[in-house]
């Protein structure tokens, strides 16, 4: 066969250390079975053997199978398997000290000629069986040479070599290489095996942190129903704002998509809930104050105006609400800085506060309330208009108007609708 | 007695390496690739022991397990498959095999096995 070498001493040291390097890089392949396969068509055409084969620890099924097998003596790879009871894995398994053959190798004509030796086999007995029944398995497998690879302590497989085509025997310097080779694979399967592991693990961790964000986002859905029933019955408490809420999140929404807010994901969610919870802190103020026809004192002001603190404070169990805190406390702050909780200016409130102040002022104007008739679309729209700058911020009340009107021309809102 | 043992597997190499094994244990090997050749095998041939894959072209071991019993119910059948799911097992026990046995084997167990089949014809 071409290819087989016959050249000189020099030139296959070279391939040895080639080979070594390869299946040094190669040890972190996450499926060992092509470097496997390539040692094994190596060792075949480099050294021209009988037979070349691997046979493989698997560890799933406590076997030993061949992953390949090459050379006018192969083996069917996938035909046999060896359990881990088998006399050659036993002996490879179990201790082989005060044998002759503690050495990680096995060389057929050494079992040979120390079965032969009457002291021999009564100097180790019951293991000299053993030995016999794994020279009958190295005749079955046509091999001359075994060579166990190791991983710590484990057997991860054992390399199994015919015999020359030459006819000449094995070489220390040729074992010694061999052993180098099989403790290579066996780093690369079993850290293939690792990295297997780890990746099922991982697999594992990250399907359960889904679940858990799950059954959190339920929880959290949960608990947002629950204050959106809760606003609804702050609702309740005002008859006469009976559907505000709902009117304010449709004009809100319409407005934002007008601005070019990101509405993507969760950020729909969240000014979704901001505009039907703004008021939601409402619960918290005394109906004498709320319901109350005609002016509110300077002290029933200042109670009324803790309602925005009272809704961030409701929501605060929501950690994804965070946001839908900030802009409900936020949805009373005016564009100039005279507003309240905090007093904050301009762009420092956010933009979906600015968005509930306007459609929310609007739609307290346009609707009827207990102590008056609500006002026309126009009145309001003048109002808006005379406080951008002030109250509100000037574009979102450009765009509001703007995208409204565009609506009522398409019929999409109706000035009842808006009024009821 | 003498020992004549048919292997049955459409991978020729499988039947190879396993005439190869037997003969070297003193059997007397006839091997087929299809179900068809199998019979054709066990009438020419006239083994105690088939080995039997299940997976094969023109006749599928299953089919050639029926025919042989039928035909022949003291030949020893023992079916060798890399298929391994209960109804394939029962499915095959029901048809008559003698025994079955998923690839990859033990080869001692696949000798022992073959061993106490022409045994026990033996002892018929």
């Amino acid at each position: 066969m071409s290819g087989r070498s016959s050249g000189s001493v020099d030139k296959k040291i070279d391939y040895q250390q080639a080979l070594r390097d390869v299946a040094r890089s190669m040890v972190r392949l996450r499926k060992p079975d092509r470097l496997l396969k390539l040692i094994a068509r190596f060792i075949d055409r480099q050294f021209g053997l009988r037979h070349t084969a691997l046979l493989v620890h698997e560890s799933s099924k406590q076997r030993y199978v061949f992953v390949d097998s090459k050379g006018t003596g192969r083996v069917p790879v996938g035909l046999i398997k060896f359990d881990a009871d088998h006399p050659l894995i036993q002996w490879f398994s179990v201790s082989r000290e005060k044998t002759p053959f503690h050495q990680d190798y096995l060389l057929l004509a050494d079992i040979r000629k120390n079965l032969n030796k009457a002291h021999f086999r009564l100097a180790i007995r019951s293991r000299s069986d053993d030995l016999v029944k794994v020279q009958r398995t190295m005749g079955m497998l046509k091999v001359d040479l075994v060579i166990p690879g190791y991983f710590k302590n484990d057997l991860v497989g054992i390399l199994m070599l015919g015999s020359k085509l030459s006819g000449k025997p094995f070489t220390m310097q040729e074992i010694f290489f061999f052993q180098t080779l099989a403790h290579d694979c066996s780093m690369a399967i079993k850290t293939s095996e690792y990295n297997q592991s780890l990746i099922e693990k991982n697999r594992e961790l990250e399907r359960r942190l889904t679940e858990i964000e799950k059954l959190r986002y339920k929880e959290q859905q949960t608990y947002y129903e629950i204050i959106r029933s809760l606003a609804e019955e702050v609702e309740a408490k005002e008859p006469s704002v009976y559907g505000h809420v709902s009117e304010v999140e449709k004009l809100g929404m319409m407005t934002a998509r007008e601005l070019g807010l990101d509405l993507a994901g969760r950020n729909k969610d969240i000014l979704s809930a901001a505009l039907l919870l703004h008021d939601v802190g409402k619960i918290g103020i005394p109906d004498n104050i709320l319901t109350k026809p005609g002016h509110l004192t300077p002290e029933e002001w200042a109670v009324m105006k803790t309602h925005v603190e009272k809704g961030a404070k409701i929501l605060e169990p929501l950690s994804d609400f965070k946001k839908v805190r900030e802009i409900i406390l936020s949805h009373h702050e005016r564009f100039d800085g005279t507003g309240y909780p905090r007093r904050l200016k301009g762009e420092a409130i956010p933009i979906e506060a600015r968005i509930v102040c306007v459609v929310d002022s609007f739609h307290a104007i346009v609707s009827n309330r207990c102590y008056r008739e609500g006002r026309s679309i126009e009145t309001a729209f003048l109002e808006l208009e005379s406080c951008a700058g002030t109250q509100f911020d000037p574009v979102v009340v450009d765009a509001f108007i703007r995208v409204l009107k565009k609506e009522m021309a398409e019929g999409n809102v109706t000035a009842s609708s808006l009024q009821h | 007695m003498k020992k004549k043992l048919l292997l049955v597997d459409d991978e020729v190499e499988i039947c190879e390496f396993l005439r190869s094994f037997f003969e070297d244990r003193d059997y007397n090997v006839a091997t087929a690739h299809s179900g068809v050749q199998a019979l054709d095998q066990v009438e020419k041939f006239g083994p105690n022991v088939v080995l039997l894959d299940i997976q094969m072209p023109e006749m599928d071991g299953l089919t050639a397990l029926r025919k042989i019993k039928e035909k022949y119910p003291k030949t020893k059948v023992i079916m060798v498959t890399a298929v391994e799911t209960q109804d394939r097992i029962e499915d095959a026990m029901r048809a008559g095999a003698d025994n079955y046995i998923t690839k990859p084997l033990s080869l001692e167990y696949l000798e022992k096995d073959v061993q106490e089949k022409i045994e026990s014809l033996a002892g018929a």
